[in-house]
């Protein structure tokens, strides 16, 4: 069992969710694609950018 | 005489105002259009005769009296809960705020459109009421999610239609199916009886065969003048990575023939976190709408969706919080980006629609789902917040059509349908007039 495998097994058994090989195996192609994605905006320098405190979508940010 | 839903929006409207269109002949061929022509199509969920004409009986006069048109799954309707592609209603019957916004219009809601399960995909095809196809070639995904209303508007069925856009869901089918969609500024149309009232990057908005159409659909769902001004005179911002990065060759020459067509001074711009932009999209889209889905129900969804949405529920909630992070830097890069340009530039869709059989995508980096692609070309208007429109400008040698995507700052609307008018003219018209295979 991988990482992923526990991470997904761990998860779900707290959640009450059962994991097949079919969704393993989708879940697999998923992480694949998005895998990088994520562990690049881990990896970012966000240290200075702070989340809006009251997000407004309709209107420009608060703040430069 | 041509079938009354072969004219536009706006000279349906115009035609029945002068009464040289009779609204009962109207709806009943609007009805029988749409007999006849969904079957291939699919993009009709339901249509309801005697509602129509209830409705139709009781229109006020309006900027859209008498004018059929088709609402995407999620709004409450009096005599319909929405069910979000779904088997089951996910809101009862009611009054939603844009219901109510069409009909003080005097316009006759005639179907619900077809759309992708739970408005979680941008093909289409993963539907309970099976997938819907494009008006270009039925063998081709229609989009999604709003993929009913792109296909129906494309294909003739109505003249207009309300889709909703949370990761591009109204400009992506738009450009599928080779009309005009038009994402308004977040919050700009009302909430009240949608399915997805929860969310932070979702909107509803007009899809239309063309810009002026478009305008005056979106005056009625956003109950404010849109005046038209001069889209000659824009200034037009090409942010070159990522959205113009790994481009289907004939996507990208017809996107940048026609930006060179539009007569727009052209400048580069750098957006700061736009290489996040795909999974911030990702993580705010499946995070928002975790909550709603009934983790009892899973087992009876299809095995994508299924694994979807177990994948989703471990991802760390750190992910999240940086992913609102990129968010607000995209918001402040979109914000400094406007001090120079009108409107930031690019392709709507990656690659033309692919087949409902296998909805993957061909780059010059490989096959890629679909999603993946288009989510990467869209989600950036939403995190922001910000206006945007997908306008047709080519055909693909494929045989479907190829559609350019517009951004403009916060409220405006307006400036992008001029510029979306403005390409019209650049380009002869030839592709919001050209007529798809099955409306021939």
């Amino acid at each position: 069992m991988d990482w992923l495998e526990r991470q997904l097994r761990g998860g779900l058994e707290e959640a009450g969710v059962e994991l097949d090989e079919v969704d393993l195996a989708i879940i697999r192609i998923v992480n694949a694609l998005y895998g990088p994605a994520l562990r690049a905006l881990d990896k970012a320098d966000l240290s200075d950018v702070w989340p809006e405190t009251v997000l407004d979508p309709s209107r420009p940010p608060t703040a430069r | 005489m041509t079938h009354p839903q072969d004219l536009s929006l706006r000279h349906q409207a115009s035609h029945l105002a002068t009464g040289e269109l009779d609204p009962r002949e109207l709806l009943a061929a609007t009805l029988a259009r749409i007999d006849e022509r969904d079957g291939a199509l699919n993009s009709i969920a339901a249509s309801f005769a005697d509602e129509s004409a209830r409705m139709l009986a009781q229109a006020p006069p309006g900027p859209l009296y008498g004018v059929p048109v088709a609402i995407k799954d999620m709004f409450q309707l009096p005599w319909r809960g929405p069910r979000d592609g779904s088997a089951e209603e996910h809101l009862p019957a009611g009054e939603s705020a844009l219901y109510r916004r069409l009909r003080d219009a005097g316009a006759v809601i005639v179907a619900v459109t077809n759309m992708h399960l739970y408005g979680a995909g941008t093909t289409g095809e993963v539907s309970a009421y099976g997938p819907v196809a494009n008006p270009w070639d039925p063998e081709r995904c229609g989009g999604g999610s709003s993929g009913g209303s792109a296909a129906a508007v494309g294909a003739r069925l109505v003249g207009g239609a309300v889709g909703t856009d949370g990761g591009g869901s109204v400009r992506l089918p738009a450009a599928y199916c080779g009309i005009t969609g038009l994402k308004p500024t977040f919050a700009a149309t009302p909430v009240e009886g949608y399915t997805h009232a929860y969310t932070t990057m979702g909107v509803a908005g007009p899809m239309c065969r063309d810009a002026a159409d478009t305008r005056l659909l979106a005056e009625t769902l956003i109950d404010r003048p849109l005046p038209k001004g001069d889209g000659s005179r824009l200034r037009a911002g090409v942010v070159s990575s990522p959205f113009w990065d790994d481009l289907d060759p004939d996507v990208e020459r017809s996107c940048r023939a026609t930006l060179e067509a539009s007569g727009w001074p052209v400048e580069d711009v750098t957006l700061p976190g736009a290489e996040h932009a795909l999974i911030a999209s990702v993580l705010r889209l499946t995070m928002e709408s975790l909550p709603a889905i009934r983790l009892d129900q899973l087992q009876e969804l299809d095995p994508l969706t299924r694994a979807l949405i177990k994948y989703e529920l471990v991802i760390p909630a750190r992910s999240l919080m940086r992913a609102d992070r990129v968010r607000t830097l995209l918001r402040r890069s979109a914000e400094a980006a406007f001090d120079s340009v009108d409107l930031l530039v690019w392709p709507t869709v990656p690659a033309p629609a692919p087949r409902i059989d296998n909805p993957t995508i061909e780059l010059p980096s490989g096959l890629l789902p679909a999603d993946v692609g288009n989510v990467r070309q869209a989600g950036f208007g939403n995190l922001c917040g910000l206006p945007g429109i997908s306008t047709p400008v080519g055909q693909h040698p494929s045989g479907v059509p190829i559609g350019l995507q517009l951004h403009a700052r916060w409220g405006g609307e307006a400036l992008l349908l001029d510029a979306a008018e403005q390409i019209e003219r650049a380009t002869g018209r030839r592709h919001v007039d050209a007529v798809p295979v099955i409306a021939r």
